[in-house]
């Protein structure tokens, strides 16, 4: 199903759009950087006066040296803890706006994507895109990156603290890294794979899940019910199994660390011994490097304990910014406005598969206010028509004028030139109104009242428990299929378009909902040029034109009375359509 | 599918996921409690190692000592490996169990009445189920962090008891007061959470709506919506992060204070002599560490919460009610479909009779008498007055085994699954190639692709799924078949063709209720019977009744 994934950016050009996005505040950005700073100072004053006390202790020093000591610690607690609150609050205030503008721009170039290239694409991506790469962006700005951040502060001024005490300590202390970097070394090459793999059996789980949510009528009416527990249980084990394996993995990867500690603290030790046997340093300073090195486990713990959701944010990120570089929509060079909704096919000719017509060189001329009915069997071409005649579709060849003005060129900014509504119905998650305004955004309650009357619908919104502020879509009320189609048309009427395609926009409502939704399409064609795509005959009855099509060729057009009379394909399908 | 009766409270669930994971629990708790007392434990080693060695200078202490620290580690780090694999393993499996006895009561035979989204159930049966199985890791950290904390404190108050005071009363009063910031937090908190989960809402709502939504061109007010909803996300995340700052700027200046006090005291007692250097360093050590298993299990209690409430909502939905309502009698009569001046919902006196052999379509008008009329059918009611016969017996009143085996209701909604065209018709394999090939030529599904078919079988036409739906039904060839508008979606050719089709595969023995307004189909029925308002205005024969004015404005379009 899914041909060409949307592109992913390189690490490079991610990094340097983070680096865009932040350049935008920069004074921001280094008084965060300098409070991180300080908190690394800061908190490397504790360990030192420790092992300054110790050497009071070792040399027989007075009590008030001690006291001094701890002066400066409690100091240092002040203007570290100080610190932390800027570091954190201004961290925010860094990334927070630059993450905003990043999915701002991810969403806005998504909503801006072609049909075309979102048919190839399949919709799963891109959905995955905006919603859980933004998502786990957006959560682990707030929560990884701050322990991260700070993590490697205390790395780097621990680091900076033991080099401070005796460059020797300080190597001591170095020693430990290429433990810490094997411990990577082994463990991550070895967990992406299962990362992927448990992600993968989490999806077939929810998806096993939601089945048999969804369909459990179904599953019970033709007994498989049973079954499809079974898988369900397989599925959930199956996921189980794999976190299992993937936990066991993680926990000879922190026993990999246990060792890099316990080779550091030697080190040091041992080091310290050696330097102290010489009188190089004091034993408060061996003191002060073992408690600094052991006060370092836990944020190296972090850091190589992150390791993973950076990776998976990395590639999240990367991603986004696929998205966020996709280059805006063209503008229309030379707009013009139409002159009226006078629609000319010309010569359209579209191929899915090269060889293959879907549309073969149809021509259409549909007068202002005229509305054409086009009618076949399945795969006769006439989605492809609709597709093409919208805008959404560009044709092999050939070409649609709208009046007089070819549609590519048409004035974006004015009327909507072509509006089309399929039997792809979406109710939009939030209030009826919403779901309106999406089409007129100034569009005030009367207009909205006047166009739902229009399609039929005004008294069933009115019987919703809040009416127009009613909260529909996912996750609130469920519409009627019949109801959301009529919303779609109401939509149009606000749009008020040029032209209407009405691909199949009455389908799917069942035998109760169809000829109300039929005399909403009516409503919404009166005064507008329109085409009616349609398996209902009744909708063609009353067209100024219809076009029957087979095999992507028109093969007969004029008005039902003529086309009954004539005795051909449409005389057939009437006489299907009407004996019963 | 368990015949336990499911656990009645939150409580009783709780106990039941720690009495079924008893042996995992005793396991973890002695691992981890090992680990615990290790972790303790190191300070004072490195205590040891620079009074005994780096202050002296003995090398074979130096090596001793650290033979000693080598073991130490090993025995920690391998305690923790075992101990946590055995909690997390407890914690799978029963999360597991959890989830699966969610999906049995949803597919249970007679199904459960929910009153949640399928969204909803979805996360119960996973967010909510891993959350109760927590409750295994919280009590075993518990445990270990109270046994942490009382080797901290002997360890203490043999080096000096008024210190071991000093400390076990200080760390507490110190978490205390971080803690009343974090509630405020916990609030700022959600309120981020929320405000992303709305603005992620929003976009993959938009994108899913992306075509009918370019169809009227409304893409710039769909980003100003957008817009709109990621800066408040941005707003609530900046407050959050400024509480957070301070939560963690008061933490810190807190816990270092007092590092700063056990310093002075420490050392002040070292300086007179009553401390050794390495219990001076063995006791700021562990001050710095009997933070953590406080701070756990503070942690741990406030988690408890959630996994209770997380408990709460499992144990409603396990004590939802099933949906289909059954006695306990088998058919009686030969396998027709009678209703008896039937109410219910908008229905008014309604009588329809179908024999075996015979075909009868209803013509509903208005959507909610098919609605009240498949509400029946399902078995998810009984009527207010009269009764629904299924060979001879009221439906309600068959054993589920008995009803499912007589009557199948094919919805309008079409359900499909992952798997082959075969699997979707023939799901339980009970017809062999040439039915197949019949159900497949009765529902003009002959021509539809061998593909595989996708969950929802998303890459079908509606006509497509429609018809796979239909050939579904008439291949489970049950005595009494309920159709609910099965051509809606298919061209008049096809209909007709359909229409046929089912008159040649029901026609022998089966009874066959088809709720339609498709002349094509209505021609084909023995009977039609017309509803308007709720009660039966005309019965007849398609021919009969299409002579009436009301009867052809409804289905002559």
């Amino acid at each position: 199903m899914t041909g060409a994934l949307l592109p992913i950016s390189t690490a490079r050009e991610a990094t340097a759009l983070a680096r865009r996005l932040l350049g935008q505040r920069p004074w921001v950005v280094a008084g965060c950087a300098a409070m991180f700073a300080v908190e690394g100072m800061a908190g490397l004053v504790a360990p030192f006066m420790l092992g300054r006390i110790v050497d009071v202790v070792v040399d027989g020093g007075s009590a008030s040296a001690i006291t001094i000591a701890v002066l400066w610690i409690v100091g240092a607690a002040i203007v570290g803890g100080l610190a932390t609150f800027l570091s954190v609050a201004l961290l925010a205030r860094t990334a927070e706006p630059a993450l905003a503008d990043l999915r701002e721009t991810v969403v806005e170039r998504a909503l801006e994507l072609e049909a075309t290239q979102l048919e190839s694409s399949g919709s799963g991506d891109l959905l995955s895109r905006v919603g859980d790469d933004v998502r786990l962006v957006t959560e682990s700005f707030t929560e990884v990156i701050p322990l991260l951040v700070n993590s490697v502060v205390a790395v780097v001024f621990t680091a900076v603290g033991l080099f401070a005490l005796d460059w020797r300590l300080g190597i001591a202390g170095l020693g430990a890294v290429p433990f810490y970097v094997l411990a990577l070394r082994w463990y991550l090459p070895r967990s992406g794979p299962y990362y992927r793999r448990e992600r993968e059996a989490n999806g077939e789980r929810a998806e096993a899940l939601l089945t048999g949510i969804h369909a459990s009528r179904t599953l019970r009416a033709y007994g498989i019910a049973g079954r499809h527990q079974e898988l369900t249980t397989a599925a959930s084990w199956r996921s189980a199994q794999l976190a299992i394996d993937v936990f066991r993995l993680q926990t000879r990867f922190y026993g990999r660390n246990n060792r890099a500690e316990l080779i550091g603290l030697l080190l040091i030790l041992g080091t310290g011994f050696a330097l102290v046997d010489a009188d190089q340093v004091t034993v408060g300073a061996v003191t002060a490097a073992a408690l600094l090195f052991h006060r370092l486990f836990n944020p190296v713990g972090a850091i190589v304990g992150l390791f993973d959701e950076v990776q998976s944010v990395g590639a999240s990120l990367v991603r986004l910014v696929g998205v966020a570089q996709l280059p805006p929509p063209v503008p229309v060079h030379d707009p013009q406005r139409p002159a009226d909704g006078h629609l000319v096919v010309r010569g359209l000719h579209h191929e899915y598969v090269e060889g293959r017509p879907a549309v073969d060189e149809v021509s259409l001329d549909v007068a202002p206010g005229h509305r054409v009915a086009v009618v076949g069997a399945s795969g006769a071409g006439k989605t492809t028509l609709g597709a093409a005649i919208a805008g959404r579709l560009a044709p092999t060849r050939g070409t649609v004028l709208l009046g007089e003005v070819p549609l590519a060129r048409v004035d974006g900014s004015g009327r909507q030139p072509v509006a089309i509504v399929s039997q792809e119905v979406h109710v939009f998650a939030g209030s009826v109104r919403d779901n309106l305004t999406l089409a007129a955004p100034s569009a005030s309650d009367a207009d909205l009242s006047s166009a739902l009357a229009a399609v039929g619908a005004w008294a069933s919104v009115q019987a919703l428990p809040d009416g127009l502020a009613t909260m529909v879509g996912d996750g609130a009320l469920t519409l009627t299929p019949a109801l959301a189609q009529q919303l779609a048309l109401a939509r149009v009427l606000l749009a008020d378009p040029h032209v209407v395609v009405l691909d199949e926009a009455t389908a799917e409502a069942g035998s109760a909902g169809a000829r109300s939704l039929e005399l909403a399409a009516l409503a919404v064609s009166a005064d507008r040029t329109s085409v009616t795509i349609a398996h209902r005959l009744t909708q063609a009855v009353t067209a100024d034109e219809i076009v029957v099509m087979d095999a992507g060729r028109v093969v007969e057009r004029g008005s039902h009375d003529e086309l009954v009379a004539a005795g051909g394909r449409y005389a057939e399908l009437w006489a299907a359509w009407s004996s019963g | 599918m368990t015949n336990q009766p499911h656990p009645a409270t939150p409580g009783g669930l709780v106990r039941r996921t720690l009495r079924r994971q008893r042996r995992g629990l005793a396991g973890a708790i002695a691992f981890i409690t090992l680990w615990q007392v290790c972790e303790a434990a190191v300070p004072v080693l490195i205590g040891v190692v620079i009074d005994h060695a780096v202050a002296t200078g003995d090398v074979e202490r130096l090596l001793l000592w650290g033979v000693v620290l080598c073991v130490h580690f090993t025995v920690l780090s391998l305690a923790y490996r075992f101990g946590s694999r055995i909690g997390f393993r407890a914690g799978q499996e029963e999360s597991h169990l959890l989830r699966t006895e969610v999906s049995a009561h949803v597919l249970s035979p007679r199904g459960a009445r929910l009153d949640r989204l399928p969204g909803d159930v979805l996360a119960v049966a996973t967010g909510d189920a891993d959350m109760v199985a927590e409750v295994i890791d919280q009590v075993v950290y518990t445990v270990a962090g109270i046994a942490g904390l009382l080797v901290s404190a002997v360890v203490l108050a043999t080096i000096d008891p008024f210190i071991a005071v000093v400390v076990l009363v200080g760390v507490p009063l110190v978490l205390v007061c971080t803690q009343v910031l974090a509630p405020r937090l916990a609030h700022r908190a959600h309120e981020r959470q929320e405000a992303i989960g709305r603005a992620t809402g929003l976009a993959t709502d938009l994108v899913r709506g992306l075509r009918p939504l370019k169809g009227i061109g409304g893409e710039r007010t769909a980003h100003d919506r957008y817009r709109r909803q990621s800066r408040e996300a941005m707003g609530a995340s900046i407050a959050a992060a400024r509480w957070e700052g301070l939560l963690y700027g008061v933490t810190h200046t807190l816990s270092v204070a007092f590092l700063a006090v056990v310093a002075l005291v420490a050392g002040k007692r070292a300086l007179d002599g009553d401390l050794t250097i390495g219990e001076l360093v063995a006791v700021v050590g562990l001050a710095q560490f009997v933070a953590e298993p406080m701070g756990m299990i503070a942690y741990l209690v406030a988690k408890l919460a959630r996994s209770r409430a997380s408990a709460r909502r499992i144990v409603g939905l396990l004590a939802a009610p099933p949906l289909v309502e059954v006695g306990s009698s088998a058919a009686t009569g030969p396998a027709g479909l009678t209703f008896e001046s039937v109410s219910e919902g908008s229905l008014r006196a309604v009588s329809i009779e179908v024999g075996p052999g015979e075909t009868v379509a209803i013509v509903a008008e208005d959507p909610s008498d098919a609605g009240s009329l498949m509400h029946l059918l399902r078995g998810e009611g009984t009527p207010t007055a009269g009764r629904v016969l299924v060979a001879g017996v009221p439906l309600t009143e068959l054993t589920i085994e008995e009803s499912q085996r007589l009557l199948v209701v094919a919805e309008h909604h079409v359900d499909l699954f992952e798997g082959t065209l075969h699997s979707n018709i023939d799901p339980a394999s009970r017809i062999d190639e040439a039915r197949f090939g019949a159900v497949l030529a009765a529902s003009a599904a002959v021509d539809l692709p061998d593909d595989p078919v996708t969950v929802n079988g998303m890459t079908l036409s509606g006509g497509q799924r429609q018809r796979l739906g239909l050939a579904r039904a008439l291949a489970a060839d049950p005595p009494v078949l309920v159709l609910h508008d099965p051509t809606t979606a298919v061209d008049a050719v096809t209909e007709q063709r359909i229409a046929e089709g089912i008159d040649d595969v029901r026609r022998a023995d089966g009874a066959t209720l088809v709720v339609t307004s498709s002349p094509a189909l209505l021609a084909r029925a023995d009977r039609v019977v017309h509803l308007v308002d709720g009660e039966v205005v005309a019965v007849g024969t398609h021919a009969e009744l299409a002579t009436g004015e009301a009867y052809r404005a409804a289905v002559l379009r």
